[in-house]
């Protein structure tokens, strides 16, 4: 017998998904949101198994990515769906009362929102300023290991290090670095003022130690990319520039850097989506102080959703990130396999 | 991996010196040590106030010079939390146990299910193959605040938040892109020939995957677990807000001890860290081949 | 004035010795061939030459000024890459106007030059395009127009040939002794195909192990080969070399014994030191000619192995004591498997090593 997804295979699981949506959108109003959970969260995992039941009626790789696919239906998309739903109903996780309908007013809310600009400005600045100073020191970094000579490697591990590290580590550290009495920093400045240093006091303080210890961090990262493109310029060519006369300046740019571009240019996407999100060092060091004027909006969504439990509000606001990520991660991709076909 | 595996030590640890261009001699070496040193000094600080006593930790100026006390690391586990008090568990041993119970779980778990599907993605490419693999990768760029929302809520609904369960099945998905990708990765570097010899010969699919494919990607399989168990060992905000009292890890206990009773303790607070840096530090430095890979998801091999 | 001179030059790397005690001199105007199997040290002489390959021992001068300590840079030279070492993100005119920038011309000068040389390898056309659109050929060509842009002091070429087919390689071997010739600066080319060597070089110098083995023209190394090693390498189909025992020499006339032939042949003076012992006797494929009837300067064997080769077959005759040999026929003359054939030498292309395999002269 035929089933119904051999026929009309790829239409019934596509299908599937505005029905989710429209089955778990009645729910979520009608229902109490326990029961509502269970019954769209059934929904959805029904329309995935279909998509499996789909792929695997013409693939056996269906078998193989159905798990892998499955679960993260389950603890990502659905939820992300989920969210996506509640984002235009009237909903706090801290309330009993369930949903009503609000249709685009949190977007309208969050878009003209001048908090939201603010925070979004201070991300902006913190990530222009951080992703500089990052690819700035990466780079230099990178110039330095790029020869070979001896004990390089043990010595490229001590600056590989800091990005494998914890944020909250991090955090923790520079928070002792910072400290005003007895930390390094305070009592460097001291020597020549005589006065304490509170580093963190002032906004631009605060941004310089939040960007001072989130690159320190991630520098590495992009002196890791930038060597990856320094060691992959064949030798022959430097050899032939040297043969050629060719100036240092000349050599940098028509050799060295032509290979090191689509690093440079991955280096810079992969550092901005990061910085973007900038969330644990800021949690940890300033906690969005002084004041708001390190607040990023990842921070900010953090307290909109569960300090002040407007949860619609920051799911669309979160729908605003996750947007933005999306952009930045599809350019990503495609530097990145434009790299890896050549 | 093989040609790394076959280095000798002296190749591994950078002494030997290979001729010709591109060559710098010790001068150089003396130049990177010093600013290597400079860069990893707010490690090396914190690792050396681990082992000074609350007073040294505290001096001005710093002390580089100081009698070394195990009195931190004994405090991180037990310790009285007033004058006179006896000295009481203080709960992280269990943190530990979690954070390492935790991490240890859901990569295994990532791993076998990632593993599989990256084999699915690489070797029999379905349709939209890309599309798929694109919003794999999504999931893991997010930021975790965008994630979290939705997923409090549905373990406060489904009674999962501060359980073992939720925890490891929510690293389990966090670690399930990362696995995938970096595998994909990993899988497309294998040469097709020996698959499709094995094929002719009439190896089943399952016997490539387990007998031909797998070996070739061991190297592959230890890289991407110590990256997983790295990246869920050092995750924070899923964990502050999912976890509960006892299922709490170090990160999360971490943060609530800068706040809290041993805020000025800093020996203390250095002994943690350097307890729970060693392990990150120790991995990274194995793991040096496949680091570049590692950070970039798979998404740049070399 | 454009010369190279080595002198005992030498390369360790470690332990091992890559360049031993090679002395060689390239005059005015003259193309040195380095020819010799892989990893016999010949593109390490080259780079020691170039300066990209720190010297142990010797010297290298270059228009009589000692340049070891020299950067290439400083020693004025044009060097052509085995894979071209074209810049990548250059165009063709771009790379080709690389070595001008430190001449200090003007732009225009600049491209005049560069129009130049383009129009004498009618590269004319793809001056705008990127390296990694082009031919081999174009690239080859692209390369060789950045060494003679302008005007060094010498010309290497390490390996030019190797990355292209057949037919391109042979129109280029004929591109390149042009344009040399017309350039009358001292070269040095290495490579390991004896046709590029052959054709190209007013000498050759063939190395094996990090030593020359001969150096001459290409007449004298395929006529007068030094040694076994020469006499081996260099002609194709290969040389056949015959373990044999020189029996008794008389009137300038040799008996030698080859397993169960001997066979008589005029042998210089100093030849009769070495009666009693063994020795090599080489035949080139082309010096045997099949006669109807055994004779003192003739080798017998059974017809084992026909390959044709165009105008001529080349056949391999194994004798009495399963020795292959190599046979040239011209290809009207027919031969069929297992047939016995009586092979004359011709006497003027046989040459006789010792045993420590000199050629005896």
């Amino acid at each position: 017998m035929m089933k119904v997804w051999e026929v009309y295979p790829l239409r019934v699981a596509f299908l599937s998904i505005p029905a989710a949506l429209l089955i778990s959108a009645v729910a979520i109003t009608l229902l109490p949101p326990s029961v509502s959970f269970w019954v769209s969260g059934a929904v959805f995992v029904f329309s995935a198994f279909l998509f499996v039941a789909y792929a695997w009626g013409r693939h056996a790789g269906g078998l193989l990515v159905a798990p892998a696919i499955a679960l993260l239906f389950i603890m990502n998309i659905f939820p992300l769906l989920w969210s996506f739903g509640l984002s235009f109903f009237h909903y706090r996780a801290n309330r009993l009362a369930p949903p009503r309908f609000a249709g685009l007013h949190y977007y309208e809310k969050v878009l003209t929102d001048p908090v939201v600009w603010d925070r979004l400005q201070v991300t902006a600045q913190l990530v222009v300023l951080t992703v500089s100073l990052q690819m700035i020191v990466g780079f230099l970094l990178a110039m330095l290991f790029a020869k070979q000579f001896p004990l390089r490697r043990v010595l490229l591990i001590l600056v590989l290090t800091p990005m494998m590290l914890s944020f909250v580590a991090v955090g923790a550290f520079f928070r002792y670095y910072y400290e005003p009495t007895f930390g390094l920093l305070s009592q460097a400045v001291r020597v020549f003022t005589g006065e304490p240093f509170v580093l963190l006091q002032s906004t631009a303080g605060a941004i310089a130690g939040i960007v001072f210890a989130d690159a320190w961090m991630w520098s590495p990262f992009v002196m890791l990319l930038v060597l990856a493109g320094l060691v992959s310029v064949p030798k022959y060519l430097y050899e032939a520039a040297s043969i050629d006369r060719i100036s240092h300046w000349r050599r940098f740019w028509n050799i060295t850097f032509p290979y090191v571009r689509s690093l440079l240019m991955l280096a810079l996407l992969f550092r901005t989506i990061e910085a973007f999100k900038l969330f644990d060092v800021v949690f940890l060091l300033t906690e969005g102080g002084p004041g708001t004027s390190t607040e990023t909006i990842a921070v900010y969504v953090y307290r909109v959703s569960f300090q002040y439990f407007k949860t619609s509000e920051s799911a669309a606001l979160a729908y605003i990130l996750l947007f933005t990520v999306i952009v930045l991660t599809n350019l990503y991709l495609y530097f990145a396999n434009q790299r890896n076909r050549t | 991996m093989s040609a790394t595996d076959k280095k000798s030590l002296a190749e591994r640890l950078g002494l030997k010196v290979y001729s010709g261009v591109g060559n710098a001699g010790w001068g150089r070496t003396l130049f990177a040590a010093v600013i290597s040193f400079i860069y990893f000094f707010p490690v090396f600080w914190i690792i050396l106030t681990a082992f000074k006593t609350h007073n040294d930790a505290l001096a001005i100026p710093p002390k580089f010079i100081f009698s070394p006390t195990f009195e931190n690391f004994v405090a991180v586990f037990s310790r009285a939390y007033s004058a006179g008090a006896a000295a009481q568990d203080t709960g992280f041993a269990l943190y530990f146990f979690n954070s390492v119970f935790i991490a240890g779980t859901s990569v295994l778990l990532a791993l076998a299910i990632g593993t599989l599907a990256a084999f699915g993605f690489s070797r029999y490419p379905l349709r939209g193959n890309d599309t798929y693999l694109f919003i794999i990768l999504t999931t893991r760029m997010l930021p975790a605040i965008v994630v979290i929302i939705p997923i409090f809520l549905m373990f406060r609904v489904a009674g999962l938040s501060g359980t073992y369960i939720g925890v490891i099945l929510l690293y389990t998905a966090f670690n399930l892109p990362f696995t995938i990708w970096m595998m994909k990765s990993f899988f497309d570097e294998l040469s097709p020939d020996v698959e499709d010899a094995a094929r002719i010969d009439g190896s089943s699919d399952r016997r490539v995957f387990f007998k031909i494919c797998l070996p070739q990607v061991k190297a592959g399989l230890a890289a991407t677990a110590v990256f997983g168990l790295i990246l869920t060992w050092n995750e924070f905000l899923f964990a502050l807000l999912l976890t509960g009292v006892d299922t709490r890890t170090v990160p999360v206990a971490m943060a609530q001890t800068i706040g809290g009773d041993i805020g000025v303790r800093w020996g203390l607070l250095a002994a943690i860290e350097t307890l729970f840096l060693i392990p990150v530090i120790v991995v990274t430095f194995m793991l040096q081949n496949h680091l570049l890979r590692g950070v970039t998801f798979g998404t740049i091999k070399r | 004035m454009s010369t190279i001179e080595a002198t005992n030059l030498t390369k360790t790397f470690g332990s091992f010795t890559a360049v031993r005690d090679v002395d060689m001199s390239v005059g005015e105007g003259e193309v040195v061939c380095l020819l010799g199997p892989s990893g016999c040290g010949k593109t390490t002489t080259l780079r020691m030459i170039a300066g990209l390959e720190s010297v142990t021992e010797g010297e290298v001068k270059i228009g009589g000024r000692v340049m070891n300590k020299l950067p290439p840079e400083k020693r004025d030279i044009a060097m052509v890459f085995q894979f071209y070492a074209l810049y990548p993100s250059v165009s063709i005119g771009g790379n080709i106007e690389m070595p001008l920038y430190h001449l200090g011309l003007s732009a225009e000068e600049r491209r005049q030059e560069v129009a130049r040389v383009a129009e004498i390898l009618q590269l004319g056309e793809v001056l705008e395009r990127l390296p990694g659109q082009l031919s081999e050929g174009e690239k080859q060509r692209a390369a060789v127009a950045r060494a003679i842009v302008r005007d060094p002091n010498c010309f290497l070429f390490d390996e030019p040939l190797s990355r292209l087919d057949v037919e391109q390689r042979h129109s280029m071997r004929g591109q390149i002794k042009e344009v040399l010739s017309g350039l009358s600066k001292a070269t040095v080319i290495v490579t390991h195909d004896q046709m590029e060597a052959l054709t190209m070089a007013n000498r050759i110098a063939i190395m094996r192990d990090g030593m020359i083995e001969q150096i001459g023209t290409p007449h004298e190394v395929f006529s007068q080969p030094r040694n076994v090693f020469v006499a081996g390498f260099i002609g194709s189909p290969k040389m056949n070399l015959l373990d044999g025992r020189l029996l008794t020499v008389k009137d300038g006339k040799a008996t030698i014994e080859l397993g169960a032939d001997s066979v008589v042949f005029p042998v210089p003076a100093a030849a009769e030191a070495l009666v009693e012992s063994h020795l090599t006797i080489g035949i080139r494929p082309r010096a045997l000619e099949p006669v109807d009837s055994p004779s003192e300067r003739s080798l017998t064997g059974q017809v084992e192995l026909i390959e044709p080769m165009g105008a001529e077959t080349l056949v391999h005759v194994r004798d009495e004591d399963e020795r292959d040999l190599r046979v040239v026929l011209p290809r009207e003359r027919k031969v069929k498997p297992g047939e016995v054939l009586h092979l004359a030498c011709d006497l003027t292309q046989t040459h006789i090593f010792d045993d420590s395999g000199l050629a005896v002269r």
